[in-house]
């Protein structure tokens, strides 16, 4: 699968207020997303999240490393055309109505009428922004209606990438699902979503690979599965006596017998063919052996721990 | 295209800054209220008007000029509006030339309103319309565009308490023109490397003011018109080079 974005050894230092020490606030990133995947980026508040994604974009230049994006150099104007950015917290034109404020985009993006109308039209109805407040003022637009004109200005191009710096925070949970649920449509028509985020939930439900970042520097990346899919196995049995519960805590302490049904979770994989042997054997009944799978907001935790981020 | 649609929005955006409005109402209202300075006489009063309209258009033009040329770029950034416009296929020269123009044209919106309101107010003062004094009106206008490229050059890299110092101070200086064409012929050497850095550097505002011409008829300018055709192209290709300059220290710039 080709690389939607590809980065290599990318850094950004800044000097301080005093121009002596540095800040390395991006720091020898190596990454790759792939075409067609919506890829979360994940990090604390002032990770490199924001400094990378401006990198990508051409808004910072790095100190040093590379990227391409779409498989053209940072900066290229005919990648640009072929992406789009919402920032976090992003602030428009406020005297600008929504309307106007989508065509101005829209002959950015050099799109001629009256392709440009039915682009803007397509837009606003897919982030279901009411039409009344089409060509209201944006400064009479709600928090979510303006998340809603950002994503819309987002997808006037009808971008092969997207760049979504934080899009549901602030929101209240109704506008928060509705746009959660707009970046899995757009990621359903094939598009490349490079979603930075720290809503953790979202990006375990809408992402398909995602990349942890701390303090500049790539702690882990992978697919979720792969992240969030632990070392231990929960088993569950019916029927379980007193006596086989006894022999089952000999292979693993931890079982717990709450009438005749037995749990064991974080049992040790190298055990669950003896505990299910034992089980087998001993005329109860065998419910469920699953391994278990952790919250991506649990491998977060994790990984930013031990590497010193309290 | 895109430079337009960002002149456009920059003009749309500038005649809605309350600042630059009320500048507009207090000069159009001391124009219209020249002529009620009733103690004259009728030639003294035209002189009063022609002298007053002309040094209004300068003051409002020199505000707006700079209010406008030190806030475009920066507000952008502090806004971070110029996220969303240079993140698409924008060139970086396209959204400074974007913003001179929304710049230009909001100054020339504003000085062609106090122009005609000066020009009709003339006219019903005189009962006769005076060609000469749209030429002041003219020159006014193309030595604020100068100024403008001049703010906008600052804005690239300066903050805009510091630009508005900047450019004001400049445009001070740079109406001194006749002191430094005289300290040119000085004695002392130092002296002399210094007026002549300044005439020759920094540009030279004070060759656009007609006024004394266009206020006491009496004075004269040869080839009138000639001298200000010169310092229309002068404007022109100042304002040019300054917006290279600009462009050129905004492609390095980090946003």
């Amino acid at each position: 699968m080709a690389a939607a974005v590809s980065i290599q050894g990318l850094t950004k230092k800044y000097l301080d207020v005093w121009n002596k020490a540095e800040i390395t606030a991006v720091d020898n990133l190596n990454l790759e997303v792939n075409e067609g995947e919506i890829f979360g980026f994940l990090g604390r508040n002032g990770a490199g999240k924001t400094t990378t994604i401006k990198m990508l974009l051409g808004l910072i230049f790095p100190t040093s490393g590379s990227a391409t994006v779409l498989g053209k150099p940072v900066g290229d104007t005919d990648a640009k055309a072929q992406i789009s950015y919402l920032p976090e917290e992003a602030y428009f034109y406020e005297s600008m109505t929504g309307w106007d404020c989508m065509d101005f985009y829209g002959r950015l993006f050099r799109i001629p009428e009256p392709q440009r109308s039915k682009r803007i039209q397509k837009a606003l109805e897919d982030v279901f922004l009411d039409p009344k407040a089409w060509r209201r003022p944006l400064r009479g637009y709600s928090k979510g209606m303006r998340q809603r004109i950002g994503i819309a200005q987002a997808l006037i191009n009808d971008p092969k990438l997207l760049f979504l710096d934080e899009p549901t925070s602030g929101l209240d949970p109704i506008a928060h699902r509705e746009l959660r649920d707009i970046i899995v449509n757009v990621g359903k028509q094939g598009k490349t979503v490079f979603l930075s985020s720290h809503q953790l939930p979202d990006v375990e439900l809408v992402c398909s690979r995602v990349a942890i970042i701390h303090q500049g520097k790539l702690l882990a990346s992978g697919t979720i599965q792969d992240l969030t899919t632990g070392d231990t196995v929960e088993i569950s049995a019916d029927r379980v006596s007193e006596s086989l519960a006894g022999r089952i805590r000999g292979v693993v302490p931890a079982a717990e017998l709450v009438g005749q049904r037995l749990h064991i979770s974080a049992a040790d994989p190298s055990k669950v063919n003896d505990v299910v042997d034992l089980i087998r054997g001993g005329g109860a009944t065998l419910l469920s052996v699953k391994p278990h799978k952790r919250m991506l907001e649990d491998v977060f935790v994790d990984v930013v721990m031990n590497e010193g981020g309290a | 295209m895109v430079t337009l649609a960002i002149a456009k929005q920059t003009l749309e955006d500038m005649l809605r800054r309350k600042i630059l409005l009320v500048l507009l109402i207090i000069a159009v209202g001391m124009i219209a209220l020249g002529p009620s300075v009733g103690f004259l006489s009728p030639r003294e009063s035209s002189a009063v008007l022609r002298s007053l309209g002309l040094a209004v258009i300068l003051l409002a033009g020199l505000l707006i000029t700079i209010l406008s040329g030190i806030q475009v770029i920066p507000t952008e950034i502090e806004r971070r509006t110029i996220y969303t416009v240079l993140s698409k296929p924008v060139q970086r020269y396209e959204f400074v030339l974007g913003k001179f123009l929304g710049g230009i044209f909001t100054v020339f919106v504003m000085i062609a309103a106090m122009g005609v309101v000066f020009l009709s107010v003339l006219a019903w003062q005189e009962k006769r319309f005076d060609p000469e004094m749209l030429k002041g009106v003219v020159l006014t206008f193309f030595q604020m565009t100068l100024l403008g490229a001049l703010a906008i050059f600052f804005s690239t890299f300066a903050t805009p308490v510091v630009n508005f110092f900047l450019s004001f101070g400049l445009f001070i200086v740079g109406n001194l023109s006749s002191v430094t064409d005289s300290l040119i012929s000085n004695k002392n050497p130092a002296t002399r490397i210094m007026a002549n850095a300044v005439h020759y550097i920094i540009p030279n505002f004070g060759n656009f003011n007609l006024q004394n011409k266009l206020i006491h008829p009496s004075v004269e300018i040869s080839n009138a018109n000639v001298f200000i055709v010169q310092n229309i192209v002068y404007a022109v290709i100042y304002s040019a080079v300054l917006l290279l300059l600009a462009i050129l220290v905004f492609d390095k710039r980090e946003v």
